[in-house]
């Protein structure tokens, strides 16, 4: 049983809803900026290769007609979904859409893995239902272990992504550790020439070093789904210093993969700090006014003020056992 | 008023899922983690999303040669230019071609929607006339980079107008 609560933690569905808002804007960004050639595809699909999933489906080949109309499909759903109104409806319109479009663009022959957790996301999204929509949404507070299995697949999709890249590794090698010590990283700067790796071309102990962190990090990496609060705030900067690092060296950004460690932040919060703070500042305002006029009414604004810490440090004592959810 | 309210937050409701909702949630990512780790033990990029995460986790060894493909082209203007192996370029990743090498040099008119794709993205530039498919190789001498590149041309194509 207790295995069984760990896929389905009790989570507040603000989250979610955060969730959807950032991931089907990033999905429009996606589809501009990262897998972009799907429409050029279908212009021209003299290179398509479908992969498995395609062949299965049986998708038909990619076509000017076909690829527009996905397009079009994508930005009008996501849109949508992004606005949590009908967000399950067009939540599963987007799971399958966005996946051909990633299908199509990987279809050449060349596969990126940066998309496993947003991939992912976009089907687990839609499965969680909720009585509010809009932006009601963005505050609610009512845990759900429905919210909960979703979010939970997205962070061991985000892991997954590290700790099997370290299993690829070792796999390449006949399953033995000789990356780390290998000139892989030169072989990359070589073929991805950029002035911070062609620096670092003139020491490879650095990017030796590099790499023993790299797959040490990958493979540990499981433990951040355990790790709480603090911890696991480490562990993500962690991988966030991995991706810029990535970046700086190799152009290598990663970014649908680090959009999903979103689903580790306790989004759920955002709403009640922020209204917190305004009641702080309104009371504030009320306590200045009313100073002049009785002395006795600051002693109760006191009072209030206090009520009112007391209640911001119970609702974060909830919000990170939720956190660590 | 206010303590209603305050009430509400701070014991939030938990939605239970039935005991069938739930089963078929672990047993969805249950699976989902079988297949992610059969892609990584036995599949290729093929099996997408679920295979295995390769970029970058081959072993390259000290004495390694690195290949880099490019494609040169001769242009109507009489220029020879590398050409830009991107989608805004000629429409086609690099990776793409280096993916498609063997094919390329079996079939060299592949190139030509290299050189299409050229034209139909940048009508006001110099045309491409021939194109060459050509392997640069670095080479490695104890994990160092040892004297610059030496290129090799793989296919020739005369693009058709």
């Amino acid at each position: 049983m207790k295995v069984v609560n760990w896929f389905t933690p009790a989570i507040a569905l603000a989250r979610i809803a955060w969730l959807r808002t950032v991931l089907y804007l990033f999905v429009i960004l996606d589809m501009h900026a990262f897998v972009r050639d799907t429409r050029d595809k279908g212009e021209h699909p003299g290179l398509y290769q479908p992969l498995l999933l395609a062949r299965l489906l049986d998708l038909p080949k990619p076509s000017v007609a076909n690829t527009t109309a996905l397009y079009v499909v994508l930005i009008v759903a996501c849109l949508i979904g992004a606005t949590n109104y009908f967000p399950r409806g067009a939540g599963w319109i987007v799971a399958p859409a966005f996946t051909w479009w990633v299908l199509i663009g990987m279809s050449d022959g060349k596969v990126d893995h940066d998309h496993l957790a947003l991939v992912i996301a976009l089907w687990v999204l839609p499965t969680v239902g909720g009585a509010r929509r809009g932006l009601a949404s963005y505050g609610d507070q009512t845990r759900s272990e429905a919210a909960g299995w979703a979010i939970r697949c997205v962070q061991i999709c985000v892991i997954a992504t590290y700790f099997l890249s370290s299993i690829a590794k070792l796999r390449s090698a006949g399953w033995a550790l000789t990356w780390p010590g290998s000139a892989v990283l030169t072989w990359a700067i070589v073929r991805r020439p950029h002035p911070v790796g062609e620096w670092l071309l003139n020491y490879p102990w650095v990017l030796h070093v590099m790499q023993w962190v790299g797959i040490i990090g990958e493979f540990c990496s499981p433990v951040i789904l355990w790790l709480k609060g603090r911890w696991q705030l480490f562990g993500a900067l962690f991988f966030l210093g991995f991706h810029a690092a990535n970046t700086a060296i190799l152009l290598i950004h990663f970014l649908p993969t680090v959009v999903c460690w979103l689903a580790f932040a306790p989004l759920e919060r955002i709403v009640p700090w922020f209204q917190a703070r305004r009641a702080k500042a309104r009371s504030a305002e009320v306590g200045s006014a009313e100073a002049g006029s009785a002395e006795a009414g600051s002693a109760e604004a006191g009072s209030d003020d206090a009520g009112e810490t007391e209640h911001e440090a119970e609702q974060g004592r909830e919000a990170e056992q939720q956190a660590g959810a | 008023m206010v303590t209603q309210s305050q009430e509400d937050r701070q014991t939030p409701a938990v939605v239970r899922s039935g005991p069938v909702g739930k089963g078929l949630r672990v047993l969805v990512a249950v699976v989902g983690i079988g297949l992610l780790i059969n892609g990584s033990v036995r599949a290729s990029d093929d099996a997408w999303p679920f295979g295995p995460m390769s970029q970058y986790a081959m072993s390259v060894p000290d004495d390694a040669k690195i290949d880099y493909t490019r494609i040169s082209a001769l242009t109507d203007a009489g220029t020879t230019v590398d050409v830009p192996l991107n989608i805004e370029g000629a429409g086609v990743a690099r990776a793409e071609i280096e993916a498609r090498t063997g094919e390329i040099v079996k079939d060299p008119s592949l190139l030509q929607q290299v050189a299409d794709g050229w034209a139909r993205k940048h009508p006001d530039q110099p045309k491409y006339v021939k194109l060459e498919l050509i392997r640069d190789t670095t080479q490695l001498v104890k994990g160092r980079v040892e004297g610059p590149p030496t290129s090799q041309v793989l296919a020739t194509w005369e693009v058709r107008k």
